[in-house]
């Protein structure tokens, strides 16, 4: 095959946004770090079930987004993925505190339930085999929060995620001081 | 299989893994609920018995015995109760009216991290407590049953130097007012439980937190800041009761240029600590809010501080309407022991003096006049072995500082007493005090400062082999000991005094016990499956007493009963009465 139409092949392949060309964009690479590198490396010989382990590392499933609507509330979706025992995201990332809205899918054929964390206190969603169900939280504060699958301790199986919710302390509540040291880089 | 061929089939293989096909989605058939919905079936509102809670009632708080309606019980934080049912004759047959199991979930714990810190508050009929983690409940005062509960959620990344603790709520105007770990202040309705307003007060990325119960005075409510070990700066916080809008913030440590501020080598002011994680107490008449601050920043090295440090360590009285510094009383200057000032000021009048009362983790007990700050006796309560304090000025003489290679010094990291607070009985005018008899090795060390991470200047060690604990009883005026009673481990519950003249106290052990207000001699003693680290209170429901305690072992146990570490968890509300 000639050169060229190798190089049309890997534009093609960039431009159908298939995820493993975008990581490989130099914003991503200068992130790399050893400890880091190694641990991606061994991560494929324990993330499954094994002699010593019948768990899937925490955050297999991935991360996504929640949109904000024009109506101010946040919007995503999770899917417990089929005889995997993980969240697809396992981490949602909220651009602000405020309501999300989240469809949850089940096409598994086993039964879950997604508990989560909201003020006013836990809201569970009850998910059948090849059901799903929508759930609304309210969080505030930036920070992350976990959630997890109650049913058959499905969350210390795997079934564990997080919610990272974006923004800062408010101003009002910021300390009146010059800006401070930071904690060194690693 | 040619190089350029792998290389394509690599290509395609990297495209079919990274474009797999679609998860299934299904017609949305379901939607979440909340996770106690079977109690909230059971539950839903209170009556709205806090409506009519003004601040004339606050003031009065005292001629409401039936009700707990301050954190303290009362403005004067006597923590002393006029009802009598319950006295030294019956005390014997005390036994559990009912107990309300709280049931944590999930990850919000280390082996020492959460514990059930708070005091109850009652009104006609309905309890309000606090948890860790943001929980707050609404209970049938008689029967224990859930009338409401909140949880506000707690994100995980949050600086809490030594446990997810919450010491309760404050009640005003139909609100029930609580502070979140990550620095929340919120303000929910008594009847349901749903929040009116919140309003964020610290900033978590700097390392605060909050963990007190606010304090109502007039249209507003009250907020310290937690978080002393990890340079900050501390301040309180008043709140519009209505609208939740800030009145004003006052910092604890001053700016160049304010009063105070030559106290403060260079920068240092700007870490310099401070901190405000006591609820105050209020004189209604001088119109003073009297309330305790904590360490200095870094906790144990103070070279990089020098100075007295104002106001560290300190009482600091102030108007409630804007904030303004009216007097102060610095117990410890220059603090290199992490002898926070923080705990509470008890006000009392005897030989017609308004005086303020306050054990200091020091191991001093100060009693002043309240209306100017002059010191009218100060004198150690405990093993105190870091100074001398002049009995009649209060002036300091250090005698033992943490150094490199180590000091042992008493009291401990703790104090001679934590936070768990004193009480005062009106009908003995005695006062009582949870005695922590510890030392520990305290050790400086260079710590350079990154915000958001612990700023100790050192390290501390505490000697296990020779700590144990009192409940001891003193004369105010004269600053004798009047009876002490010896436990095996340091004395960690706040204590309740009554006009049954009784002295109720919980134990690290879990034994919750009572004891004669004028002797000492327990009397009697109930287990309650965990070790006791919270305020209880008294209250009645047509003139039956109950005595409510909250059972759940947790916090700073490394700093304060190291022994303890591990003993079974709780987060009950156990709650007493007479057959």
């Amino acid at each position: 095959m000639p050169l060229s139409r190798l190089t049309l092949l890997v534009a093609a392949l960039v431009l159908t946004g298939c995820e493993y060309m975008g990581l490989a964009r130099p914003s991503v690479v200068e992130q790399l770090e050893p400890p880091v590198v190694r641990l991606v490396n061994e991560l494929p010989q324990v993330d499954r079930p094994n002699e010593a382990l019948v768990t899937r590392i925490y955050a297999t499933g991935g991360l996504a987004h929640a949109r904000l609507g024009d109506d101010g509330i946040m919007r995503g979706e999770m899917w417990a993925r089929p005889a995997q025992l993980i969240w697809t995201p396992a981490i949602i990332v909220m651009p602000e505190g405020g309501r999300l809205e989240l469809t949850v899918h089940n096409p598994d054929m086993m039964k879950h339930a997604a508990f989560m964390p909201s003020n006013g206190g836990h809201r569970l969603l009850e998910l059948p085999p090849r059901s799903s169900g929508r759930i609304a939280i309210e969080l505030d504060a930036p920070g992350f929060y976990w959630f997890g699958c109650p049913v058959g301790n499905h969350a210390g199986r795997g079934m564990l995620g997080f919610i990272f919710v974006e923004g800062g302390v408010p101003p009002q509540a910021r300390l009146d001081r010059p800006p401070q040291p930071q904690p060194p880089e690693d | 299989m040619p190089a350029r061929l792998r290389g394509i089939s690599l290509v395609v293989t990297l495209l079919l893994a990274a474009c797999m096909p679609p998860l299934e989605r299904f017609p949305v058939s379901r939607e979440a609920q909340p996770f106690d919905a079977a109690n909230a079936r059971l539950a839903g509102t209170a009556p709205p018995v806090a409506a009519t809670v003004t601040f004339e009632r606050l003031v009065n708080a005292r001629s409401e015995p039936q009700n707990w309606l301050t954190y303290y019980g009362a403005y004067d934080a006597q923590r002393y109760s006029p009802l009598d049912e319950i006295d030294r004759g019956n005390v014997a047959q005390l036994r559990p009216a009912w107990i309300f199991q709280s049931g944590l979930i999930g990850l919000v714990a280390d082996p020492s991290d959460y514990a059930f810190e708070a005091a109850p508050l009652v009104v006609d009929g309905v309890l309000y407590t606090t948890g860790p983690d943001g929980h707050v409940w609404a209970l049938d005062a008689r029967t224990g049953g859930m009338l409401w509960h909140y949880r506000h959620a707690i994100p995980l990344d949050v600086p809490l130097c030594c446990g997810n603790v919450n010491r309760g709520a404050a009640i005003a105007q139909g609100k029930v007012f609580v502070v979140t770990p990550n620095g929340y202040l919120v303000a929910l309705d008594a009847a349901t439980g749903k929040p009116v307003w919140t309003q964020v007060f610290a900033d978590v990325r700097a390392g605060e937190s909050a963990s007190l119960a606010p304090l109502v005075v007039k249209d507003m409510v009250l907020t310290g800041s937690s978080g002393g070990e990890y340079g900050v700066r501390g301040h309180i916080d008043a709140f519009d009761i209505a609208t939740g809008e800030r009145r004003w913030r006052r910092y604890n440590v001053p700016k160049p240029g304010e009063p105070g501020s030559e106290s403060w080598s260079g920068d240092s002011w700007q870490r310099g600590g401070g901190t405000a994680w006591i609820t105050g107490s209020y004189d209604p008449e001088l119109d003073l809010v009297y309330w305790g601050t904590g360490n200095p920043g870094p906790v144990f090295d103070g070279s990089v501080r020098e100075g007295a440090n104002l106001f560290t360590n300190s009482i600091i009285a102030f108007r409630p309407d804007d904030g303004k510094l009216v007097w102060y009383f610095q117990m410890t200057p220059h603090g290199m022991w992490d002898y926070d000032g923080v705990n509470e000021n008890i006000l009392f009048e005897q030989g017609g003096r308004r005086l303020l009362a306050h054990f200091d983790k020091n191991g001093h007990l100060y009693v002043l006049d309240r209306t100017n700050g002059a010191l009218v006796l100060a004198t150690p309560f405990a093993r105190a072995d870091w100074g001398e304090v002049d009995p009649r000025t209060g002036h300091v003489t250090v005698r033992r500082v943490p150094t490199p290679g180590g000091t042992e010094i008493c009291p401990g990291p703790a104090g001679a007493k934590e936070w768990p607070h004193a009480a005062y009985s009106p009908r003995t005018g005695l006062l009582y005090v949870p005695v922590v008899e510890q030392c520990g090795t305290f050790k400086t060390a260079d710590t350079d400062f990154g915000e958001s991470l612990p700023y100790w200047g050192g390290d501390v060690e505490i000697v296990k082999e020779r700590q144990w604990g009192h409940v001891k009883a003193f004369d105010p005026l004269s600053g004798r000991e009047v009876w002490s009673w010896r436990g095996e481990h340091p004395m960690l519950g706040s204590l309740l005094a009554t006009a049954g003249d009784l002295v109720f106290a919980g134990e690290p052990t879990g034994a919750f016990s009572a004891f004669d207000a004028h002797t000492g001699e327990k009397l009697w003693s109930f287990q309650t499956g965990s070790g006791i680290h919270s305020s209880p209170v008294a209250y009645s429901i047509d003139g039956k007493q109950y005595v409510a305690v909250h059972s759940g072992w947790g916090g700073w146990i490394k700093g304060f009963a190291p022994e303890l570490y591990g003993a079974p968890r709780g987060d009950a509300l156990v709650v007493f009465a007479l057959p």
